[in-house]
């Protein structure tokens, strides 16, 4: 027995010797992390914890007047099978997704084309273009256009100069999503910024070397700045359907919070909003925000997998 | 594992958990201090403000009162759910008839019957308001004013169009009638003389109850049928095809009842369905005269549409650790003869008879309007309906959407109203 009290005894004194690699990291960083203690707490306290807890609602039924109760896989399985209004504004999201992405990339890119032809006042025009997305999902913005596609609005009195009489495009199910197209289109600035700087970046002597063998300008957009810009053009790509997915201020402020007409502005975001905060379903609204979580994620590694046959790296 | 904070970095770290402490409980709730909160404009806030302070004067100059309010019914309800969630519910707070159900099963809110004569003076309160608050026998709110549904009435375009003003006579029928002369004369290039009200759940409502039908049983069950609303939106299918009612893409325009979206505000037709409590408000952002008139009715010498409803409520946090405080402050509310004067009829017809008499003499023309209206529905006034169920609010935005899927001829009546049945008889089952 006294041979092991003295055995213990010898290994503590030789740990007090050696310093842990604990204290050794603490004397080294540890007034570091304090300066970093507020952004820890925001960063656990307000988002990861409140990340971690959406999970747990996403099972449970939770009314937010009454303690949350344990569903199991309740919610997602209703969602996938018995939730028109799911499909609906699924189906709504993806179609903005889809036209609003390409062709706000297409535009701005376009944009981009022309301003990268080194003309006078180029950063007035920068800034000029670039305006709008800084107004970007603002509410004064979503008021604006619900004016100007209003049945009296800006654009049926342009319509009514030629001689075309328009309807109320804002309240009208076959047009209504298209404004929000629009919109979105409307507000290319930040990835028109970002090919700009990729345009930039393109090496002057492979069009030089091309104006020797005579290429036309055609053949050098495709040939030359289209591969060299497929990094850039990736990058928005992604941005922009992710913007694209979580949009949801336009609509929420064009369709008075009611995704109307006939559910053709329900933006999957609204339809969680309403679910939430509308008719007191929290627990559902959570679900359907994992699960929006879910489709951004394999979009974006959809993207990734995909990009090696269609990105040029210039090494 | 053993950590050494030197001196510095103690203090560094203790600041910095004291500083993210102090943000929290700045608001929770405390005896000393009344907290209310409501729903609507300026208005209303400066009249309500007055009344906190003349209970602070005259009642208990040391409690502290704040009041907030929500310019936006809609986000109303989100801040106040979330302060629930949050417990923090404010003490004294507006209660609307169609989430009364809700909160008071939830047990969100105080039942008042123990106040009764102890704190809580209700000796000449109309006992139908009284009732108006209760919910499953038990007492939950107190109204704070007595409205009814109306149609506010542009004068001026009736004017123009030279078409006489609508009478309280006037059926869906006599409207369509009027309608021939009205298109005639065309006033204000296109505007129509009613608004399309096939989504409006008010309006549904009114209709089925002169049929002896009704929305909602007392057991919170449909008390309409498929056939009901299929014939509901034939109605205006009927009216819609005779330029009777606007389009259904202006109609659309309308979202959520907001008044500056209603088809009056906005000039497409010359009335819309509203409640006799906002003539006050639409007439303040409409140029031309407006007048009120009610519903139409379902056919000739039809009644009992309309209901005295309490326009809104208070009630008191279950959580308040000032309950007497809260109840005395509501009770104030409701019978003192200063407060009253400071409260017009904004909230609607109050509903204790002596400050009803008290005030009649100062009001405007406008707010005599609406006194008299509630006052004097005649064979229009029917029974209060039973609380409306938890689901009811959904069911009407369900409502509005199927009416468009009809007008906009994506469905017709008779597929909408089953489907529509269906629907709300879903989430009826889901919500209970």
């Amino acid at each position: 027995m006294t041979a092991r009290a003295f055995d213990a005894g010898s290994v503590a004194d030789a740990r007090a010797a050696i310093p842990s690699p604990w204290r050794r990291a603490w004397t080294a960083n540890g007034p570091g992390y304090m300066f970093l203690l507020p952004w820890f707490i925001g960063f656990f306290g307000l988002t990861v914890g409140p990340i971690l807890i959406s999970l747990y609602l996403s099972f449970t039924n939770f009314d937010l007047l009454t303690a949350p109760q344990w569903t199991g896989f309740d919610n997602y399985a209703r969602m996938f099978t018995a939730d028109p209004k799911f499909i609906a504004s699924m189906r709504v999201t993806f179609l903005f997704v889809v036209f609003s992405v390409p062709l706000k990339l297409a535009f701005a890119l376009c944009v981009a084309l022309v301003l990268n032809r080194g003309m006078k006042g180029l950063p007035i025009y920068r800034a000029v273009f670039y305006l709008p997305s800084l107004l970007g999902a603002s509410v004064a913005i979503a008021v604006l256009w619900r004016r100007l596609f209003a049945g009296d609005g800006l654009v049926n009195e342009a319509l009514a100069m030629i001689g075309i009489q328009g309807p109320a495009w804002i309240s009208n199910p076959r047009f209504s999503l298209w404004t929000l197209v629009i919109l979105a289109v409307w507000q290319f600035g930040s990835p028109m910024i970002i090919f700009l700087a990729g345009l930039r970046q393109i090496p002057q002597d492979l069009y030089e070397a091309a104006d020797i063998d005579g290429a036309s300008r055609w053949r050098k957009f495709w040939k030359i700045t289209l591969p060299l810009l497929t990094p850039v053009v990736f990058f928005n790509a992604i941005i922009q359907t992710i913007e694209g997915f979580k949009s949801f201020t336009p609509a929420f402020i064009i369709s008075g919070g009611t995704g109307n007409p006939i559910n053709s502005t329900l933006f999957y975001t609204l339809y969680l909003y309403q679910e939430a905060f509308g008719f007191l379903r929290m627990g559902y609204a959570s679900a359907l925000a994992w699960v929006l979580l879910a489709i951004i994620a394999a979009f974006t590694a959809f993207s990734f997998l995909t990009s090696r046959y269609w990105v040029h790296y210039e090494d | 594992m053993s950590t050494n904070f030197d001196r510095r970095q103690f203090l560094l770290g203790s600041t910095a958990l004291v500083a993210a402490g102090a943000v929290a409980p700045a608001f929770a709730q405390d005896p000393g201090r009344l907290r209310l909160y409501w729903w609507g404009g300026q208005a209303r806030a400066d009249r309500t403000n007055k009344v906190s302070d003349l209970f602070k004067s005259k009642v208990d100059p040391k409690v502290t009162i704040d009041g907030e309010y929500n310019g936006s019914f809609q986000d109303y309800w989100t801040k106040l759910d979330t302060q629930v969630a949050g417990n923090n519910t404010p003490d004294v707070l507006q209660m609307d008839y169609r989430y009364i159900y809700q909160y008071a099963t939830k047990g969100t809110i105080l039942a008042l019957d123990d106040y009764i004569g102890k704190g809580l003076d209700l000796s000449d309160f109309d006992k139908d308001q009284i009732d108006g608050g209760r919910v499953g026998g038990k007492l939950y709110a107190i109204s704070l004013g007595a409205n009814s549904v109306a149609m506010m009435v542009n004068t001026a375009a009736f004017k123009e169009a030279g078409v006489d003003l609508p009478t309280p006579d006037w059926s869906y029928d006599d409207y369509k009638t009027a309608s021939v002369a009205w298109n005639k004369a065309n006033p204000r290039n296109g505007m129509r003389i009613l608004q399309d009200g096939s989504g409006n759940e008010p309006a549904y409502e009114n209709w089925l109850r002169q049929r002896g039908k009704a929305l909602y049983t007392a057991d919170g069950k449909l008390a309409w049928t498929a056939d009901d609303l299929v014939e509901w939106f034939k109605l205006w299918d009927d009216l819609r095809a005779n330029n009777v009612c606007v389009s259904p893409d202006n109609q659309a325009l309308d979202a959520n009842a907001a008044i500056e979206t209603t088809m009056i505000t906005l000039g497409k037709a010359a009335t819309t369905f509203a409640n006799s409590n906002q003539l006050i408000a639409f007439q303040k952002i409409n140029k031309d005269p407006l007048t009120m008139v009610n519903f139409p009715r379902a056919k000739k010498g039809a009644g009992g549409g309309h209901y005295r409803k309490p326009s809104q409520f208070w009630s008191i946090a279950s959580t308040t650790p000032a309950k007497d405080e809260s109840v005395k402050y509501v009770s104030f509310f409701i019978n003192d003869g200063d407060a009253g004067a400071a409260l017009g009829v904004e909230r609607g017809i109050p509903c204790a008879k002596h400050i009803r008499d008290a005030i009649a003499p100062t009001l405007s023309d406008q707010d005599r309007l609406a006194l008299n209206f509630v006052s004097n529905l005649g064979d229009l006034l029917g029974p209060l309906p039973p609380v409306p169920p938890a689901a009811a609010g959904e069911i009407d935005n369900e409502l509005q959407t199927k009416s468009q899927e009809v007008a906009f001829g994506q469905s017709t009546a008779e597929d909408a109203g089953p489907a529509f049945f269906k629907a709300a008889t879903d989430m009826l089952a889901r919500s209970s």
